[in-house]
């Protein structure tokens, strides 16, 4: 049993249900609530509480225990409250009575810990830069090389390749999120020649649809949403120019290392790049905490605390978050790495990035302006309005009785008892509607109305969003001060710290910025420390991620986690191999995924053989490929294809497809507001990614399919299977409107095959389906009408949500 | 196959286990009934959140110092340790006692104001813990806290963990359903399942003939015509199948539109209420104006967990309608209008739970994400109040007719038996028959859990003793 509870005398931590299964709750009440303090970096007193050795040793008071004698162990009297020491721990109010009560009987019991030797933060393959291994001999693809090795040893015969519809459907999805279309059906069926495959995956990974789909992933890395969250849930008007930047990205093959480097630090690294500054709104498109009301200091370290978790989760792998309290319990990260972190990103602020500076500059003026007489013409048209809504509502309280007049006419805050019940009854009798307003309004005053609704129609001609994207900058060169905060409690300041990096993967300090720079280039130091082939973690995580969108799984198969619980990926020297080769290839996203693609691996079919299914039951060998439904926005966006109805149209602003009062019910705040409608209807069959991303609310399919809510990141979507999905794809207006749309363009069963599966109907098939028809028939009374219920039923079977 | 065939396959065991939605073979994501790991009083939950937060001091926490104290200002100690949204300085607000009489109702005298009259009634089944506190007074954040343990979005909440740990008893039923007046400050986040699969999430029941979204048929498709895709869906699926064998997903799948098929038409019976006698939606106020929509909720959550759904949560409250929010400038209009549609009805579902023999089985939960000041916000409102509230519990097997805990002569802060949203959690489950430190999910490197590190504050001992 391997166990020690400390960091940064480069031990290791190890799980928690281990060490109570080791050692009893004694230690992991220790361990939960008292090592904030009594960790190795933390210290307090001298007593560190992270080995027995150490307990025996004490503090500046003494020996922490004694074996075998909790009434004489000082850990008990402090904790208990019995003795002269001081009671802890300090704040709370002490330990519950409970775990008092268990300390005092492993003290009793000689206060057992494991034996076991500590393992070093070294000796973790993660946290050891990836060595290239040799490639074993046997397969043109080292990636099979590594595979099959592995597989022989396990004597499991690989899978067949499967057939190329198959193949090219599989390929379309992977890196389009998109069936195939005939077009490139018949060119890879007719295409005889060796390099057909390598032909496809090449076309495809040009096609700009690519962004689209891996774009995707990482804005569910990246927490995305369009609104800020909360009770108001307001839009982030610009956070839209964050989700193009990643997509052309992804479509440009932009080297990983510089993405990364401009999501973190494009401001400090690429100061006269717009489009690299504006990676920098990976920070800003989370949700945004200055919704909370009156707790401005408190969201100030909330901000930080989600710059530091996802910065770690998503480029590192590593989940810092958990030291904010504490030192990491499972990891080698002390609180006090946390923040020295999080000081890289206290100066941050938010900004906006001119993508255009003259016609950025241009909007704000004209934006002023046009604020200015917006507050003439507002007044000028309340002022007509309320001279008949006045009017109208005193004529309907001299029609009620005096005391519910009365009653009305005293101020909210001043009513008795009786009259708030009086208003509580009567409120309809004095509501004056707009339309009574109108009935009763002059002409002359109508046409003043009409006036001013030209004028604001003039002014509003035009206007779009602004040439501008939401990043971060330094406010400046001197940073304020970064404290610990003890407990994670952002109003319980500790020690002061200096930014730097984690020490777990080698650490270092940041330099101090040139005497008259503008910023601190912590941030700088930091994206290049991270996006570096000497960071141990940094290609590792990546080319898992990668790995894991083509198999369903990555060859470690927690993405943002690979500390000690992660245990050991199916394949290390695969893992290791693929990292070195990612930075070889001048960490090209697009090569990465031609290599797997073209692996015989990833050409298998789903299906198991006996010998796989008795000792590979998980796959992790992959012998086979891992079938895998659709996501919610390819269940959307393929609906909308093979309808013949989506619209390509590339980026821009999120389009809002309609959706009835059911499906809008529990959204925050007025629909017409948070779910305005786009008035083209072009917009509402665009591709999922372009649609509104709103933080309170998923659109229902989307929610329904395991789609990303946007608050935290997400590394690995649910795969569920649920009666409401089947509701949803089965009852929906969206799969009855795209029924209808296909039914209109089609005439047969064959047509109907063709368009949603890629393919001719079987002679079984086809009977099945002209018996279905003709039942339609009859009970529609109408061919179209039963060819709708055909398309419904064909886009709710196994063969179109499943990728095989 | 046809759907006969279907049926008679999906009787063995496999497709019960199918029907539950179970996916990717290991992984937890059924909803079939899981035995409480510990010995559980109740079986359900009932859980009323009143949203946007009831004044403590009018309704169930009596306050006579606060009332002779009236127009006056509160102490400069406790001024300082307060926020507030709209009063503008607490040092210089004043007091002001409840407008409304605190009378003692049932047997044991439990003191209970008159905007309840009829909870007053039913005062021996309720135990009311004055000690609540939080520490979020936005709305936003105070009802994901409480809700999910969380003060930020993102996280599971309550009845998601709860189902999550023990399945559901009625596999054509959602586990875990909530009904509100639409809109609210918190949105979906409050009722999402967050990082645990969708299968745990809450859905949105209203009454009517298509109580779940997407229950009805398109428009335009009769039902003969929906059964013949279905059955033509299945066929296709089948036909498939026979090339890919042994594979639980895709058979998970096609059980999963069997299981919608038994939605459309065991949903609209629970939610039909025509068979229900006259005396009993009399009991709810089913056919007042007040209290009709609310009763109507109530009387469905009883017809719910009778059919065994897990967990049921009422909202009470909108933030584009009437809320019990309006109390910020409008204390008796608001807790007059929102304890009008809601008295007779949570007390008409206590009588009913208890007559049917279901009291004992079902935990109610009320209480709101946090109390009002004992300050007055103008003439006659209230503002935020998270530092000491009122919520309640009945059923369960918890014995009634008690306050525990409580507030400062003033109510100002929790001072005895102090509860937080994890406490409450913590006791929820335990009454469920969950220790709250073993309901555990692993996600992101950490055994995720409702209480996070908190809610060893449980309660449930005090509750029962």
């Amino acid at each position: 049993m391997r166990l020690s509870l400390t960091v940064s005398a480069g031990v290791l931590l190890f799980s928690y249900s281990a060490i109570c299964a080791d050692t009893g709750a004694g230690v992991a009440i220790l361990h939960e609530k008292c090592l904030s303090c009594h960790g190795e970096s933390s210290a307090m007193s001298g007593l560190v509480l992270t080995t027995r050795e150490n307990l025996l040793k004490g503090g500046s008071r003494g020996p922490a225990i004694v074996p075998g004698k909790a009434a004489e162990s000082l850990l008990y009297k402090a904790v208990s409250g019995s003795g002269e020491v001081l009671r802890m721990p300090p704040v709370g109010g002490g330990l519950p009575a409970a775990d008092i009560a268990v300390i005092k009987e492993w003290l009793d019991a000689g206060a057992p810990w494991s034996k076991a030797a500590p393992v070093t933060t070294s000796q973790w393959w993660a946290f050891r830069r990836p060595v290239r291994p040799a490639v074993p001999s046997g397969a043109p693809n080292p990636i099979d090389a590594f595979l099959n090795r592995k597989l022989q040893t396990a004597a499991i015969a690989p899978s067949p390749e499967a057939d190329r519809l198959t193949l090219l459907r599989r390929a379309s999805y992977d890196l389009l999120g998109l069936p195939p279309t005939k077009e490139q059906i018949d060119g890879f069926l007719g295409d005889r020649s060796p390099s057909a495959w390598e032909k496809v995956v090449d076309n495809l990974l040009a096609s700009p649809r690519y962004g689209e789909k891996w774009g995707r992933h990482w804005l569910d890395l990246a927490r995305y949403g369009d609104t800020a969250g909360f009770e108001q849930d307001p839009y982030l008007l610009i956070a839209w120019r964050y989700r193009d930047y990643v997509i052309k990205s992804f479509n440009d093959d932009k080297p990983y290392d510089l993405f990364t480097k401009e999501q973190i630090a494009g401001d400090e690294l690429y100061p006269n790049d717009p489009q690299a500054k504006s990676g920098t709104g990976f920070y800003r498109v989370g949700t945004n905490r200055d919704m909370l009301f009156k707790v401005e200091d408190v969201n100030l370290v909330e901000k930080r605390m989600d710059m530091v978790d996802t910065t770690g989760s998503v480029f590192l792998g590593m989940t810092v978050g958990c030291a904010r309290c504490h030192d990491h319990k499972f990891d080698p990260v002390p609180q006090k790495d946390y923040y020295r972190m999080q000081a890289i990103f206290q100066p941050a602020v938010g900004e906006r990035v001119f993508l255009d500076y003259n016609p950025a500059r241009n909007y704000d003026i004209s934006e002023n302006s046009r604020s200015f007489r917006l507050y003439q013409l507002g007044e000028q048209a309340a002022k007509i309005n309320s001279k008949y809504s006045d009017d109208l509502k005193a004529k309907k309280m001299a029609a009620l009785p005096a005391d519910v007049a009365a009653a009305i006419g005293t101020a909210e805050d001043k009513r008795t008892l009786e009259q708030a019940r009086i208003v509580l009854d009567n409120a309809n009798k004095i509501r004056v509607s707009g339309r009574e307003i109108s009935d009763a309004m002059s002409k002359e005053d109508k046409d003043r109305l009409d006036s001013i609704a030209q004028r604001l129609l003039q002014m509003f001609t035009g206007y779009g969003p602004p040439p501008m994207a939401p990043g971060i900058v330094d406010i400046g060169r001197d940073a304020p001060k970064t404290f610990i905060a003890i407990r994670g409690n952002p109003e319980a300041f500790g020690d002061e710290v200096q930014p730097g990096f984690l020490t777990a993967l080698g650490g270092g300090d940041v330099p101090e910025a040139p005497l008259h720079a503008q910023t601190t280039y912590r941030r700088k130091a930091l994206a290049e420390w991270i996006a570096s082939p000497d960071n141990p973690l940094f290609a590792r995580v990546m080319v898992n991620r990668i790995w894991q969108f083509h198999f369903g799984s990555g060859l470690l198969k927690t993405p943002s986690d690979f500390g000690t619980r992660a245990g050991l990926p199916s394949n290390p020297e695969l893992l290791d191999w693929l990292a070195t080769e990612f930075i070889s290839k001048g960490w090209s996203m697009k090569a990465m995924h031609k290599l797997i693609m073209t692996s015989a691996a990833y050409q298998r079919v789903p299906t198991a053989n006996a010998a796989a299914l008795a000792k590979d039951p998980a796959n992790d060998l992959l012998s086979h490929f891992n079938r895998r439904r659709l996501e919610a926005e390819e269940i959307r966006d393929a609906s909308l294809q093979v309808s013949g109805e989506l619209n390509l149209k590339i980026g821009g602003y999120p389009a809002v497809p309609p959706l009835t009062r059911e499906e809008m019910f529990g959204m925050i705040g007025s629909p017409a507001n948070n779910w305005s409608v786009s008035p083209d209807p072009s917009e509402h069959v665009r591709r999922t990614i372009y649609t509104l991303q709103r933080r309170t609310f998923q659109q229902p399919m989307a929610q329904a399919f395991d789609g990303p809510d946007g608050i935290l990141s997400c590394p690995r979507r649910n795969e569920s299977t649920t009666a409401p999905q089947s509701l949803s794809l089965l009852n929906s207006g969206f799969t009855m409107d795209r029924a209808r749309a296909l039914a209109n363009k089609i005439a047969s069963p064959a047509d109907a095959w063709a368009s949603i599966y890629g393919r001719a109907p079987s002679q079984e098939e086809m009977g099945e389906a002209q018996k279905f028809l003709d039942r339609q028939i009859t009970l529609t009374g109408s061919k179209t009408k039963a060819l709708a219920e055909l398309v419904r039923g064909l886009l709710n079977t196994n063969e179109f949500l499943y990728v095989d | 196959m046809t759907r006969r065939e279907l049926l008679a396959r999906s009787s063995c065991g496999f497709g019960l286990a199918a029907l539950a939605g179970i996916v990717e073979g290991a992984e937890a994501n059924s909803l079939l009934p899981k035995p409480a790991p510990l010995p559980a009083k109740a079986k359900s939950v009932i859980y009323l959140h009143m949203h946007g937060g009831v004044s403590h001091v009018d309704t169930f926490d009596p306050k006579p110092e606060l009332t002779k104290h009236t127009g006056k200002p509160l102490s400069a100690e406790l001024a300082k340790i307060i926020k507030t949204s709209f009063i503008h300085d607490p040092a210089k607000a004043i007091l002001r006692g409840s407008p409304w009489e605190f009378r003692p109702g049932g047997q044991s005298g439990l003191p209970v104001s008159d905007l309840y009259p009829n909870l007053r009634d039913v005062a021996d089944d309720l135990v009311v813990l004055r000690g609540c506190y939080s520490d979020q007074f936005d709305h936003a954040p105070a009802i994901y806290l409480r809700h999910t343990g969380n003060q930020l979005p993102g996280r599971p909440c309550l009845g998601s963990w709860i189902t999550y740990g023990l399945g559901t008893e009625n596999q054509n039923l959602p586990a875990f359903v909530v009904m509100s007046d639409g809109s609210t400050k918190s949105g979906p986040p409050a009722y999402s399942s967050g990082f645990l699969p969708a299968v745990y999430q809450g859905t949105i029941f209203r009454s009517g003939e298509s109580p779940i979204l997407y229950l009805k048929n398109p428009e335009g498709v009769s039902s003969d015509s929906q059964r013949a895709t279905l059955d033509f869906i299945s066929t296709m699926d089948r036909m498939q199948e026979r090339t890919r064998p042994d594979d639980s997903t895709l058979e998970a799948r096609i059980s999963s539109y069997e299981l919608a098929y038994r939605m459309q038409s065991s949903a609209p019976e629970a939610v039909d209420i025509t068979k229900e006698t006259e005396t009993t939606k009399k009991l709810y106020g089913i056919g007042e104006e007040f209290t009709d929509d609310f009763g109507r909720k109530c009387l469905l959550a009883r017809r719910l967990v009778e059919r065994g759904v897990r967990f049921v949560e009422l909202i009470s409250g909108t933030n584009v309608g009437q809320d019990w929010d309006d109390a910020h400038t409008d204390l008796t209009g608001s807790h007059a209008r929102m304890t009008k549609k809601t008295d007779k009805p949570i007390a008409g579902l206590i009588r009913d739970l208890k007559s049917r023999g279901m009291l004992d089985s079902t935990l109610i939960v009320w209480g709101g994400e946090f109390g009002r000041t004992p300050l007055s916000q103008g003439d006659n409102g209230r503002d935020h109040h998270p530092y000491g509230f009122t919520s309640w519990m009945a059923g369960g097997g918890i014995k009634g007719g008690r306050a525990l805990g409580a507030t400062d002569e003033f109510g100002v802060q929790a001072s005895e038996m102090r509860v937080d949203a994890h406490d409450l959690n913590s006791t929820i489950l335990r009454l469920m028959g969950m220790n709250h430190r073993q309901l555990t999910y692993f996600y992101q490197g950490r055994d995720m859990r409702l209480t996070d590190v908190k809610g060893d504050g449980e309660f449930s001992a005090q509750l029962l003793a």
